[in-house]
């Protein structure tokens, strides 16, 4: 059962991982979110948050399965993951409304970041 | 060839891609399917439909089974023992012919199961993957060989020509025109597999090497070339003494080779001249539980039962099993066998994509030009592509219409098969250059069609049917059955929107030319 969580949790992360990293992307914002898109800081922050994410999955893998079958487990899995991401985009880009709606939140000024606001 | 780096790149990727494409597409897809090898022989192989067996095989009471269908003057039997994705013993060995001869037991009685008559999953469609039964000078690994490496030129020359590598990273403008979705989805593809894909590329080489570079065994073992086999493998014969001799538990010896890998059990048991005073058993280690694919091996004494020799890989062997236990995935792990599914397929879309994005770019100039380029690839990529699923699902309707022990012009049932899969092939490629245009949509529907035929057919004939098998929790055949029909529908959806497409088009063109008239 733990077994079980621990991949349904891995591939959630990969997954996260590069929604974050997508919506990094002004094309994918824009096809996600009806709010403008993040500045130059926003964008960093995003990919940054989407390598942790990626790092979160590779971390579970380890945990779940040791060096060998955790490494092949993970590379395998955002494969995958990368994949279904891009088909979420090209086919239910709505379906990451709420999370960009979320990173909107997370925002300093709650709205829109202009390129040097927080210089 | 192009004046710049990457012009002389697309130049590779195109004709690498445009030349090799189809069998490349063959080797992917028949390396998919090997993932579910066993799956599909059971769904083949109705008989061996077996519950695990809740008590542990006695190998004793196994060898009195054996001793009477192996020839007394056998030099050798082979089991290898029952495993959760196999559960019976398949047997070994040469028939008074000298012919090889594998016979599948009941672990649970003993009993030997009646000839399947097919050489279904692990003996066609597996070895197809790596030398496409084209045995003759080793032919069919040279060409495999030859498509490998063909395979990692073009992803290296696809890395280089793709201009946004990572601004397209998760692009997939599906509702664009063809010659623009189908190489977002090639790319997509390309790049997202790219780490599976080339580990499995090279890997499938590296399982190899001794046929593609036999001269590196031969210039370190100059003298003794067989040296290496026992120096890698473990390999250990003793010449048979010509005097009977007797066998000790086998049993016994399973329990201590069990004991020496540390509570792994051995997955084969080897007896090499039966009866012989200098018989000996060969006991090799599951390779079940980890990546790596162990040679472990402990030779018994069969009279006393004891330990001959026991061996373990040196490093280099180690680290050449290690790449290619990632690329045999004979470990129980079934999220990876699943993900190794899905990048395999990934790999058909991939190579299909290409070639549709070959097609569609060059489809208008090469009408106006009079060149036969498009209409002779397209016959490949619809014989390479569609052709090959429906020659596979074709095998697997075959399957269940000849009864056992069919025989035909001199061919026995397994060749039969494999006769069916052949010509079905040659006919899709027919299909495909003598109806250009209408050759998928025409396909597409024949896989749909015997994609559905397959799991009935197999109800029919031995009623597993799915609700049955779902319900049983028996998941080699319903995830067989559940595949074809999810298969199935996938085809059916694809020709139903060619042929709408194409219906489309002829409505404009005769708007048009209405128009004109007016």
């Amino acid at each position: 059962m733990t077994n079980v969580l621990l991949f349904i949790a891995l591939s959630l992360a990969a997954y996260l991982g590069f929604v974050l990293l997508a919506l990094g992307q002004a094309r994918h914002w824009r096809a996600a979110s009806e709010a403008a898109a993040p500045g130059r800081i926003g964008k960093l922050a995003l990919r940054i948050a989407g390598g942790v994410s990626l790092s979160l999955a590779l971390c579970l893998a380890l945990f779940r399965d040791g060096p060998s079958f955790g490494a092949l487990l993970w590379t395998t899995v955002i494969s995958v993951a990368a994949l279904v991401v891009a088909l979420t985009l090209s086919w239910r880009p709505r379906l990451l409304r709420p999370l960009a709606a979320l990173v909107c939140l997370l925002r300093p000024d709650g709205t829109q970041e202009k390129e040097g606001n927080n210089r | 060839m192009g004046s710049t780096f990457r012009e002389s790149m697309a130049w590779l990727h195109t004709w690498a891609g445009v030349t090799l494409g189809a069998l490349l597409f063959a080797i992917f897809w028949m390396g998919t399917l090997s993932v579910f090898d066993r799956e599909i022989d059971r769904w083949m192989m109705p008989d061996t439909r077996l519950a695990a067996s809740p008590t542990a095989l006695s190998l004793d009471r196994l060898v009195d089974g054996v001793q009477t269908l192996v020839p007394a003057d056998a030099s050798r039997w082979q089991a290898a023992l029952p495993t959760a994705r196999e559960p019976l013993v398949q047997l070994r060995y040469a028939d008074p012919d000298r012919q090889p001869v594998t016979r599948h037991l009941d672990p649970a009685s003993g009993t030997v199961l009646p000839d399947q008559g097919t050489l279904a999953g692990t003996r066609f469609i597996f070895p197809f993957h790596y030398n496409l039964h084209l045995g003759w000078r080793q032919l069919g690994y040279w060409l495999v060989g030859l498509a490998a490496m063909a395979m990692l030129a073009l992803l290296v020359s696809g890395v280089v020509i793709h201009r946004k590598i990572f601004a397209d990273f998760f692009t997939f403008r599906w509702a664009r025109k063809l010659p623009r979705s189908s190489l977002d989805l090639h790319n997509l593809t390309g790049v997202l597999g790219l780490p599976f894909h080339f580990v499995m590329t090279l890997s499938g080489l590296i399982i190899f090497f001794a046929i593609y570079f036999p001269n590196v065994i031969e210039s370190v073992y100059r003298e003794d070339v067989a040296a290496f086999a026992r120096e890698a493998y473990g390999l250990f014969q003793r010449e048979p003494a010509g005097q009977p001799g007797s066998l000790a538990s086998l049993d016994a010896m399973a329990v201590a080779a069990t004991r020496i890998w540390g509570g792994d059990p051995p997955y084969s048991v080897r007896v090499w001249h039966p009866g012989d005073a200098n018989s000996t058993i060969e006991m090799r280690r599951t390779v079940a539980r980890s990546v790596d694919m162990n040679v472990d091996t402990v030779h018994f004494d069969a009279a006393s039962g004891a330990v001959l020799r026991t061996h373990t890989a040196p490093p280099v062997v180690h680290v050449q099993r290690f790449i290619s236990g990632i690329h045999f995935i004979q470990f129980d792990h079934w999220p990876l066998r699943w993900l190794y599914f899905v990048l395999g397929l990934s790999g058909c879309v991939m190579i299909a994509t290409g070639y549709i994005y070959w097609l569609e770019t060059r489809r208008k100039r090469h009408a106006a030009q009079g060149l036969p380029g498009v209409r002779i690839v397209e016959g490949l990529t619809v014989g390479g592509v569609t052709g090959i699923i429906i020659a596979t699902l074709a095998f697997f309707v075959s399957n269940r219409l000849l009864p056992l022990g069919a025989a035909f012009a001199g061919y026995e049932r397994a060749a039969l098969e494999v006769w069916v899969f052949y010509l079905v092939w040659l006919v899709t490629f027919a299909h495909a250059w003598a109806r250009p245009g209408r050759a998928w949509r025409g396909q597409c529907w024949t896989i749909a069609a015997l994609a559905v035929l397959a799991p009935v057919l197999n109800w029919a004939t031995t009623g597993d049917h799915l609700i049955k098998t779902v319900l049983d929790g028996y998941w080699p055949v319903a995830g067989m059955d559940l595949l074809l029909l999810f298969g199935a529908a996938i085809a059916a959806t694809t020709a139903w929107r060619l042929h709408r497409r194409g219906a489309m088009a002829a409505e404009r063109t005769e708007r048009h030319v209405l128009k004109a008239a007016d």
